[in-house]
């Protein structure tokens, strides 16, 4: 059976940055289909890198890598990822309904429909600002508007880079078990960059924790709190202990990279 | 004191009304005194009536008049230098249809160069900021022409096209070339990476990434060149026409025809023609912009 993603000895140089210090080096993942899969670490430990990679935007040094078989070049063209940034990343002349078909209206090529815009505005409850440009939305909501327009296509592969990360933590924590719900249903396999213990903890299956220089994937950590997940679920003594476990392992991760050369010596 | 209750007042907002010191004998006077404060309404409304408001029209209002009593006071001294404004007036209302007739060619020249400057530039900055070969190749050019003083090279120009049109929309066109070029290719670049990756990761097309996203980002940047160049243009016309001896109309010929015969308050007559038509190409830029670019920042920081 293939993987939702398969990475092999993935390596990653930045130009111009120490030779010794690579990016990435030596990533091995792989990460069934349908899966919910969180990327953490220090900063500067690739986590970001790593996702530009899957989503075919970098190409690696050296290693493959594989969204259900194919290169992400090959899955782009299918328009089979979805791509949720930290910005919501919206064409600001273009209303919010105008927004979430964009991925319709290009590279038709790829001969794949997307979801009625007003149906998955719906999903995102925001049917009622369908036809406000940007400019008038929350934060909060124009990041809905970017997962709306990312699950669209039904893509094979979501990839989200710290989605949630700019908004107060009421809205961050609503958001993301909307994102869970809308998961649920749609059942693509899902890759979350997050700074956020608590954010990979809820939403995961698993949790890459990585570590940098050079960037390194330190350990994974599985995730086995019940699905469907909500607050009841999210609560209690075993989620204490699964946090710990990652901030352990973010400790023990940030004492196996070197120290970034921008820290200031005490 | 009426100052200070003034502040107090507007700080409690609301419950202005209760929190008035009530033995206060000049309260009441000073809630009269103090304007109501906006409401959020429509912003247009908003700025429609801050227009009426003295601190927004008094400023200018005073140096346009004390602009007047020391052109006047020039005038008077010396009429070689200045003519009465009466005169450049009168001068303006006697013979209207000559204005008008004149200051229509030197603006359809103006506007024709436009069109061809601004287009050219245009087109040329969507293919250099898409080909890498095409910048090198061009660009350096591009700087050489926009460093050269036009005005040199217009002479030579009548020469080979002669006293007709040509001449002078060649050169409003080069006048308005380069700020075209430079901002719609800023422009074209100034996409947000983001975006940008949403299209990479759709595989969008080369063309679509431009018609759906470059071009669009470029507005701002191409408005406001427009805002710089409109008035560049009719400057443009005028030096064409200055230079073109023996062109039969226009604003320019007319200007340098009067003060070759000392006629003030023709030149300035026809100088007041050529503000107002700037102030009008101006205008429609300004009306442009609201329409197209409501979407961005530089239109909405204004109104919060």
């Amino acid at each position: 059976m293939t993987a939702g993603i398969e990475v092999h000895g993935l390596t990653k140089r930045h130009p111009g940055a120490r030779p010794d210090r690579p990016a990435l080096q030596g990533i091995d993942l792989r990460i069934p289909h349908r899966h919910f899969v969180s990327l953490i670490g220090p900063s500067g430990c690739g986590k970001s890198t790593l996702l530009r990679i899957l989503a075919g935007l970098d190409r690696p040094d050296t290693g493959q890598v594989r969204l259900l078989g194919r290169s992400p070049r090959e899955a782009s063209r299918r328009k089979a990822i979805g791509l949720v940034s930290q910005t919501p990343a919206l064409l600001p002349w273009r209303t919010v309904r105008q927004n979430v078909a964009l991925p319709g209206k290009v590279n038709r090529r790829a001969g794949k429909e997307i979801d009625s815009p007003d149906e998955l505005l719906r999903a995102v409850g925001l049917e009622d600002s369908a036809h406000q440009y940007p400019h008038q939305l929350s934060g909060g909501m124009l990041q809905r508007v970017a997962v709306a327009r990312a699950l669209g296509l039904r893509p094979d592969v979501l990839l989200m880079d710290e989605p949630f990360s700019a908004l107060d933590e009421f809205t961050r924590e609503a958001l993301q078990y909307q994102l869970l719900g809308l998961w649920q249903r749609r059942a693509t396999t899902v890759v979350f960059v997050t700074h956020s213990v608590r954010e990979a903890v809820v939403l995961s299956d698993r949790i890459v924790v990585m570590s940098a220089r050079p960037g390194r994937v330190h350990e994974v950590l599985d995730v086995d709190l019940p699905r469907p997940r909500d607050r009841k679920v999210v609560k209690g003594p075993h989620m204490h202990d699964l946090e710990d476990r990652v901030r352990d392992s973010l400790q023990s991760a940030w004492k196996a990279g070197a120290a970034p050369d921008d820290l200031v010596p005490l | 004191m009426r100052e200070e209750t003034g502040i107090v007042t507007r700080v409690t907002g609301p419950d202005r009304a209760d929190g008035a010191n009530p033995t206060d004998p000049t309260a009441p006077t000073t809630a009269d005194f103090v304007p109501p404060a906006p409401k959020p309404a429509t912003p247009r409304r908003a700025r429609r009536r801050s227009v009426l408001r003295p601190y927004v029209w008094l400023p200018a209002t005073v140096v346009l008049v004390v602009l007047a009593v020391a052109w006047s006071a020039v005038a008077r001294a010396h009429p070689y230098i200045l003519p009465p404004l009466g005169e450049v007036a009168a001068t303006l209302a006697a013979d209207p249809t000559l204005f008008l007739e004149n200051a229509w060619a030197t603006l359809s020249i103006a506007l024709v160069g436009v069109a061809v400057g601004a287009g050219t530039a245009f087109v040329l900055a969507v293919v250099v900021s898409e080909f890498q070969v095409v910048r090198r190749a061009v660009m350096p050019f591009a700087v050489v022409l926009n460093v050269t003083p036009v005005v040199a090279i217009a002479p030579a120009l009548v020469v080979a096209f002669g006293f007709g049109m040509t001449p002078k929309v060649v050169v409003t066109a080069i006048v308005t070339f380069f700020p075209v070029l430079i901002n719609v290719a800023t422009g074209l670049r100034s996409v947000p990476l983001p975006v940008l990756h949403v299209f990479r990761t759709l595989n969008a097309s080369r063309w679509e990434v431009l018609l759906r996203l470059r071009i669009p980002s470029s507005l701002p940047y191409t408005l406001a060149a427009l805002r710089v160049v409109l008035p560049l243009s009719l400057m443009g016309a005028v030096v064409a026409e200055f230079v073109a001896a023996g062109s039969s109309g226009g604003l320019g010929t007319m200007i340098r025809n009067s003060a070759s015969t000392a006629r003030l308050d023709y030149v300035y007559a026809g100088v007041v023609c050529l503000a107002a038509m700037g102030v009008l190409l101006l205008g429609l830029v300004a009306l442009v912009e609201r329409r197209l670019l409501f979407w961005h920042d530089s239109r909405r920081s204004g109104r919060a």
